[in-house]
């Protein structure tokens, strides 16, 4: 883990999202394609099956020169298993909010369990 | 010629004049824009907005409804009142409609050339599209493996073709950076259009040459207010500017030095027409002034209708509904996003 | 003092010794893990409320970088946003990692930077909205490293929750099973050693005794023998030097009465 961290040329950002939240990080400059046309976003909209999204995910989470994977929280909605199912520090599983849906705490993952472990609800 | 047009306007283009007109009664009023501004979801938008022009195309979609649903269904309804008016008219207002079009003609085109490049899927580019830019050959898009072949077999067919012809060489296809592309096609179409118009002759070309003067001057300002810091050279810089405007030639000049927001500034308080436009703004800020400028665009639209027997309203229309749909989707957007207080800040008032 | 509670040993002096000494090091390495845990733990919690402080921060931060881009898409229209897909190339914005160090524990962090160098996206919106893209991008890079920065928090909550986990099993291992376990088997090699040396001791006293009671007869029996010999002193005489040398002669009897002294002295220390 220690070589995959040190890695000098710099990580990506994966970002599954809908097509508005991604083009913003697009803007950013966080999109890459690389040789073989591989991408590491994935734009979701109503025709995009959950199982995709589980695909592309897991893919996301297999490459090692991914440190970070940004899933909106309604996408994360609908893979809710497989991300709980995800356990490893890197690439670290960030849950943010959606363009459509304003940001709700109850519904990540990883804060209700650091609420847990805090004691407070 | 000029005033006798009202003996033979009508005889070609006196109905169309007339569906065009009629249109402006089914543009969003202010109470409509209050009444969306008091909406709490985007359900509340859609039923406010099913009680206008709009309610045919928004009436049958589906929960949950998405600003972009919104936005693309309002443009539907542009789109068919266009090609409405578009295929009764006759030949001089057909060219000049289509004409009109050619700026989102432009933008698919650009559009269709970087898909090309990164070798996206035809059928998403087609998809991304413009419906109001569309043209024939665009289904032969598949057959194009590279710019060349590109250009060869679907862009020599488009309108668009001598403009491509006189500004880019095939070399630029391949290297261009993309946006300057796009800048060198819309000021070749923005010249091609004002002659035309200049050719129509009559209240058309003096409607139309003050309503092409501002969107000339403002794409100037623009290109200048977005190239500051940029790689883009002085040179490069004033290749993008039309030959005519009231910038046109001095004013250019000086954008073209410009190097900075009160440079630009004191280039455009020198024109008349745009002083007053700068005087609203406070020094140091330029946040606002694509909404000022949309105002006097808008403004400017509405004075079209002011006159008759002239092609200038259907250029004004389409903007007006533009703009309408960009007001519609800065409201869903503030009430979706929960920022209801920015509101005011983007809309325009049409009538 | 259940044989299941302790080590099967050999009870022995060594043994005591060496369990001894594995007691001591299992009482420091349970202090020291114990401070390691405390030392996490504080860690721990303050990254908790970090995380809790910074998701709650996320949604405003979001939700000003999602109103910058439509600002940016009602400024240089709605198809800005194919033109931004389509200009995506290699990414700009990276994550560079790195180790920190708590109590021992490593833990990634990651920093978010910027390639240098134009990009194509500068001249995006040249017509329209360039302003508004830039700004909107801005606003966007100060989310990815707002983003960044909560995927560090996260990353260390959830190493560190690992590492908590794995530190207070050892703790309580420490605590709860190899300590009584070793305090146990000590006090039993104790328990079996004194018993032992009550064993002997006792076996030492009937030793003595019977020694005694010998002597006894014996002295008896010489005493006997004297008076019933007196005559035949002659012959007697000659027996001392078949038993051994000289020397030891004069030696043999203080052995033989402080034999016992000195067994006593090594047993009861």
């Amino acid at each position: 883990m220690a070589a995959q961290v040190m890695n000098n040329e710099g990580m990506l950002l994966a970002v599954l999202a809908d097509e508005d939240t991604i083009t913003g990080f697009l803007l950013a400059g966080v999109g890459n394609v690389d040789l073989r046309k591989k991408r590491n976003y994935l734009v979701v909209d109503s025709k995009t099956s959950a199982r995709q999204i589980e695909q592309a995910f897991k893919e996301f989470a297999a490459r090692d020169d991914i440190a970070v994977i940004l899933i909106s929280q309604q996408v994360a909605g609908q893979i809710r298993n497989v991300i709980e199912a995800h356990n490893r520090p890197i690439p670290a599983v960030l849950e943010i909010p959606s363009k459509d849906c304003p940001y709700d705490p109850n519904q990540d993952s990883l804060l209700t369990r650091v609420k847990h472990i805090a004691g407070f609800n | 010629m000029y005033g006798f047009e009202m003996m033979s306007f009508n005889i070609k283009d006196g109905f169309l004049e007339g569906v065009v007109r009629s249109h402006r009664t089914g543009m969003l009023t202010v109470a409509d824009y209050n009444n969306l501004s008091q909406c709490e979801t985007l359900e509340d938008i859609k039923l406010n907005l099913t009680a206008t022009d709009y309610g045919p195309y928004l009436v049958n979609e589906a929960s949950p409804i998405y600003t972009a649903t919104i936005v693309d269904r309002c443009t539907q309804k542009l789109v068919n009142d266009w090609n409405y008016m578009r295929t009764q008219a006759d030949e001089n207002l057909a060219m000049f409609m289509d004409y009109c079009t050619y700026g989102h003609m432009i933008d698919n085109v650009v559009l269709i050339v970087t898909g090309t490049l990164h070798e996206r899927d035809v059928q998403e580019l087609l998809d991304k599209c413009h419906p109001l830019g569309m043209f024939d050959s665009i289904a032969t898009l598949a057959v194009a493996q590279n710019m060349r072949e590109l250009y060869r077999l679907v862009l020599v067919d488009t309108p668009l073709a001598p403009y491509f012809s006189e500004n880019l060489t095939h070399e630029d296809l391949d290297e261009m950076n993309i946006e300057i592309m796009r800048n060198t096609l819309y000021k070749a179409y923005l010249d091609d259009f004002a002659a035309f118009c200049q050719k129509l002759g009559s209240t058309t070309a003096e409607i139309m040459g003050d309503m092409l003067a501002f969107e000339t001057d403002r794409r100037a300002l623009n290109i200048t207010l977005n190239s500051i810091g940029t790689e883009l050279t002085r040179d490069d810089r004033k290749k993008l500017y039309s030959n005519f405007g009231l910038l046109y030639p001095h004013g250019h000049n000086e954008l073209a030095m410009a190097e900075d927001f009160d440079q630009i500034r004191s280039a455009m308080e020198k024109v008349p027409a745009y002083s007053g436009i700068f005087s609203k703004l406070g020094y140091g800020e330029s946040q606002m002034l694509d909404k000022l400028l949309y105002e006097e665009e808008v403004k400017k639209c509405v004075d079209c209708y002011e006159q008759q027997f002239h092609y200038g309203v259907f250029y004004a229309y389409m903007k007006l509904r533009e703009q309408e749909i960009r007001n519609i989707m800065w409201v869903s957007e503030c009430v979706a996003q929960d920022q209801k207080g920015r509101i005011a800040d983007g809309i325009v008032y049409l009538f | 003092m259940s044989s299941q509670n302790r080590l099967v040993v050999v009870p022995t002096v060594t043994v005591l010794t060496v369990m001894k000494a594995r007691l001591i090091g299992a009482t420091k390495g349970h202090a020291l893990l114990k401070k390691k845990a405390d030392a996490l733990t504080m860690r721990f919690r303050q990254l908790l409320k970090e995380i809790i402080d910074a998701k709650e921060n996320l949604g405003s931060t979001m939700k000003g970088s999602f109103f910058a881009y439509t600002e940016a898409q009602y400024a240089a229209g709605e198809n800005i946003k194919h033109t931004i897909m389509d200009n995506v190339d290699t990414a700009v914005v990276k994550v560079r990692g790195d180790l920190d160090n708590v109590a021992g524990v490593k833990i990634p962090r990651f920093e978010s930077f910027v390639l240098p160098g134009e990009t194509k996206m500068d001249l995006t919106g040249l017509g329209r909205g360039g302003q508004q893209l830039q700004s909107c991008r801005k606003a966007y890079l100060s989310a990815v490293e707002l983003l960044v920065q909560l995927a560090n928090l996260q990353t260390a909550f959830l190493t560190l929750d690992e590492a908590l986990k794995v530190t207070n099993r050892r703790v309580n291992a420490l605590e709860n099973v190899v300590k009584p376990k070793l305090e146990n088997t000590i006090s039993y090699i104790k328990a079996e050693l004194d018993e032992l040396e009550r064993e002997e001791f006792f076996r030492l006293k009937k030793v003595q005794k019977n020694k005694q009671k010998k002597q006894m007869a014996q002295m008896a029996e010489d005493a006997a023998a004297a008076a019933a010999g007196e005559k035949a002193e002659a012959g007697d005489l000659k027996m001392p030097p078949f038993n051994g040398p000289q020397g030891q002669q004069g030696v043999q009897p203080p052995t033989n009465s402080s034999l016992l002294n000195y067994k006593e002295d090594d047993l009861l220390f």
